[in-house]
């Protein structure tokens, strides 16, 4: 039995052996951290994607062992393979932060920045990118680009203009569900994401494109505008699918089921696709078996202020009392006596469903 | 057109020779002028490895732009058993100034044919595609006739000239998109997909259309098989300069008086090349030179100072290395040969700005600094022609196009990237003028300034 050959591979002065074939990119996720370049159009589970988003360049300072030379231009790390003895520069060259700061600008030169009442807000990619790796304001001073809108049906809402163009939803499509009936119309700046004459989405696995964007350009229909995803606690749950696993993660708020999706990993990639009846479907508590509360990244926003025990956290000790040796502390000034928001009296988490005006409203009365 | 050009002693002609002789689109004529002599010497007397020989000892360069060597592009073609490969003949000429490939096809179709049985014999191909421009409308109707008089006269078709050897050309029209002129996204098209480039590697030659191994060629480069198997490749090699061998096509166009399609052997200098009643024959009006960009839209404009000499103060010649002397810096670049020649009357911000919005209109949209640089670009370029701009502005497009170059999945991104470079690497005042004198540049233009004048070369 012939065994693939290990390769040895520096990235940001890291070393680590891989497999023969594996991508830079993996490589550098096996290592994890900031030395993983971030990617918006590679996806692991989709064959082809990638290469398009450029977020991913790397310097690759040294080709290999037999063949030290550098490599002319940055190059996409989720589309080159490793060789024996490569060096590559991620964090560490100036070239490619540089680089990846003018993709980040070139991403959001036509991005609305809708955030706001964006639906994606705290799970989106392209939020984190130009959190992490972009610069503040733009120089764009041009009217950003809009389309016509097109209805995907029922079940799946279209934001073209926030659409970063990563093909996802396009290989998705393609190698999960049984028929493709949308794709990318026209080219360049006005390229979009659309059915050619107006199609409805609705076939089998297509609920997956949700989960593979990015961004927001593609939401649940069945979720929008419904919640702010951080105030929902994800949860595993499973139900007996006949189409697909049935292994999904519920958003729920108190008992009331906001959303289905798939679960996640690390990187942000599905871990097992999920049909459509279980994602629009199947939104009653009763129809899941709940596993037990979702891990979700520290750093995310969603994880905060939620059930920090259950997380992989504990919640740390109050120190106050020690280090005051028991002494009540001196509050300069009680922050409801200059502020109404967050009344005292108001306790967020005990409303039944979102908040609402009427709850602050009814409570002055 | 340049119709009824006549056709001086001067310079050797290989391709062009015969253009203009009565009825030589038609296989009888072609035949009684000597054609197809060069599938009868290949397929009879040489073997696929000494074809690749000849090709490569001939220094034959890649005619499309990138100058890359063809037999050497050929010896790269993988062969794996039992998996057919392809020839594909990039016929989707479609940047701007450039229509040699056009006229070699609409005059001597057959040459092309005849280039193409030859290759296609040397690279094992048995069908063979001609991926031609959309726009061409009335070209796959010619080619086809040719096609269709050669397979009738035993040239093409099963078992060639009894040799054994079966070749189908098929002509494939494109959808009018000149980013399927890459060779790659051609690939993809001509499999009847978006012609959107491929990440490379694996290269075409190991993995092209269908997952088989295939050449992508361009006409000329094609056409130019057949002198070389004619005449072997060593003496092809004589003609032109150091590792610019054998002639080239110039389209010639702009504000000259004689434009059309010129055969040069690479030994001219750039002036002779213009002023010459050979060639171009001057600027029309007494008009004085400007600028030109000499190798098809996408390579850097050069004022007419640094194009006529180097920076050295050398004479520059019309061929790949005198074109290219001083990188980027003063230089330019051969290309496919598209010669734009501007004079004191043209404006370098509007021509720059009409260049950025072809780029933007012909983006596929596939990698992100393309898709929305180029877009960028022209809307800061039209904002400075209609003298709205800001002096900012002018540094803002440097910075957009360097970080367009070498980020992108094909050379669009650069083909977009260097003619906004060039024009404010060598004109950065004339752009200055349009903000600082906004109201005069939309009544008049700069003129020639100091383009012309002679470039100090120190000692």
């Amino acid at each position: 039995m012939s065994e693939t050959p290990l390769f040895k591979v520096t990235i940001d002065n890291i070393t680590i052996e891989v497999p023969a074939g594996t991508t830079i990119l993996n490589a550098a996720r096996k290592i994890g951290g900031d030395v993983a370049p971030p990617a918006m159009c590679y996806y692991s589970k989709l064959e082809g994607s990638g290469g398009k988003c450029r977020t991913c360049l790397v310097e690759v300072s040294k080709g290999s062992e037999k063949d030290p030379r550098p490599m002319p231009k940055l190059v996409a790390s989720c589309r080159t393979t490793v060789m024996d003895g490569m060096e590559v520069k991620n964090i560490t060259s100036p070239k490619v932060v540089d680089a990846r700061a003018s993709i980040v600008e070139f991403l959001l030169l036509n991005h609305p920045l809708d955030c706001p009442i964006c639906d994606q807000a705290g799970e989106c990619h392209l939020q984190d990118l130009s959190y992490e790796h972009g610069k503040d304001g733009t120089r764009y001073e041009f009217q950003r680009r809009t389309f016509k809108k097109h209805d995907l049906g029922k079940y799946i809402q279209l934001h073209m203009t926030r659409c970063i163009l990563c093909y996802r939803c396009v290989f998705t499509a393609d190698q999960i569900s049984k028929k493709r009936s949308h794709g990318v119309l026209d080219r360049g700046d006005h390229s979009e994401i659309a059915t050619f004459i107006e199609k409805n989405l609705d076939n089998d696995f297509i609920g997956n494109v949700i989960d593979v964007c990015p961004v927001g350009a593609l939401t649940d229909k069945t979720f929008r505008f419904k919640n702010r995803v951080w105030f929902l606690k994800p949860m595993d749950a499973h139900r007996n699918c006949p189409t697909c696993s049935g292994k999904v993660t519920l958003w729920n708020r108190g008992d009331e089921v906001f959303r289905v999706t798939a679960r996640k990993d690390e990187w942000g990639e599905v871990e097992e696709w999920i049909c459509n009846d279980c994602r629009f479907e199947k939104k009653h508590t009763s129809d899941w078996l709940i596993e037990g509360p979702r891990l979700i990244d520290r750093h995310s926003v969603i994880a905060q202020g939620h059930y920090a025990g259950n997380v992989g956290q504990t919640i740390p000790n109050e120190t106050i009392n020690k280090v005051l040796h028991g002494r009540s502390p001196r509050l300069l000034m009680d922050i409801h006596s200059v502020s109404e928001v967050n009344q005292p009296d108001i306790d967020l988490s005990s409303i039944q469903g979102p908040a609402h005006s009427n709850n602050f409203n009814s409570n002055k009365d | 057109m340049a119709k009824a050009t006549q056709w001086n002693t001067m310079g050797r002609k290989l391709l062009l020779e015969k253009a203009h002789v009565e009825g030589i689109r038609y296989f009888d004529v072609y035949r009684r002028e000597g054609g197809y002599r060069s599938v009868e010497k290949a397929l009879k007397t040489m073997t696929q490895d000494e074809i690749v020989e000849e090709v490569k000892k001939s220094g034959l360069r890649g005619r499309g732009g990138a100058g890359f060597p063809a037999g050497m592009k050929w010896s790269f073609i993988a062969k794996p058993e039992g998996v057919p490969r392809h020839l594909v003949c990039n016929a989707d000429e479609s940047e701007p100034g450039t229509f040699k490939d056009r006229y070699l096809m609409e005059f001597l179709p057959h040459l092309l044919i005849e280039g193409l049985i030859v290759a296609s014999y040397a690279l094992g191909s048995n069908t063979t595609y001609i991926y031609i421009r959309g726009e061409y409308a009335w070209i796959p109707d010619i080619l086809e006739q040719a096609i269709a008089e050669a397979k009738a006269n035993g040239f093409l078709g099963k078992n060639i000239l009894g040799t054994g050897f079966d070749c189908e050309i098929y002509v494939q029209r494109g959808a009018g998109a000149y980013i399927c002129g890459e060779e790659t996204a051609l690939i993809e098209s001509l499999e009847g997909k978006r012609g959107n480039p491929r990440i490379k590697p694996p290269f075409p030659a190991i993995k092209g259309a269908w997952g088989r191994p295939t050449v992508v060629n361009n006409v000329e480069t094609l056409a130019s098989v057949v002198p070389i198997i004619n005449e072997g490749g060593e003496e092809y090699a004589k003609i032109g300069v150091g590792k610019s061998t054998g002639t080239k096509l110039i389209s010639a166009c702009g504000n000259i008086n004689k434009p059309g399609v010129y055969e040069i052997d690479m030994t001219i200098s750039v002036e002779e090349f213009i002023y010459s009643d050979e060639y171009c024959g001057g600027i029309p009006n007494g008009k004085r030179l400007k600028a030109c960009i000499p190798g098809g839209s996408s390579v850097p404009i050069l004022p007419a100072n640094l194009l006529l000499k180097t920076a050295k103060g050398e004479t520059r010649y019309m061929n790949y290395e005198s074109l290219s002397d001083g990188g980027f810096a003063t230089g330019s670049m051969m290309g496919s040969g598209g010669f734009i020649v501007l004079d004191e009357d043209q404006c370098v911000v509007r021509n720059t700005y009409s260049l950025a919005r072809f780029y933007r209109h012909e983006s596929c949209g596939q990698c992100s600094p393309c898709r929305e640089g180029t877009g960028w670009m022209e809307k800061l370029l039209l904002r400075l022609e209609k003298g709205e701009g800001k002096i900012s502005d002018i540094d803002l497009l440097w910075d957009i196009q360097s970080k367009i170059e070498g980020n992108t999945i094909c050379p669009l991104g650069d083909a977009a990237a260097w003619p906004v470079a060039a024009a404010i690497r060598h004109f950065r005042d004339e752009f200055e003028w349009h903000v600082t004198h906004a109201a005069e540049a939309q009544t008049r233009n700069y003129g020639l300034a100091h383009y012309a004048d002679p470039i100090h070369v120190p000692v």
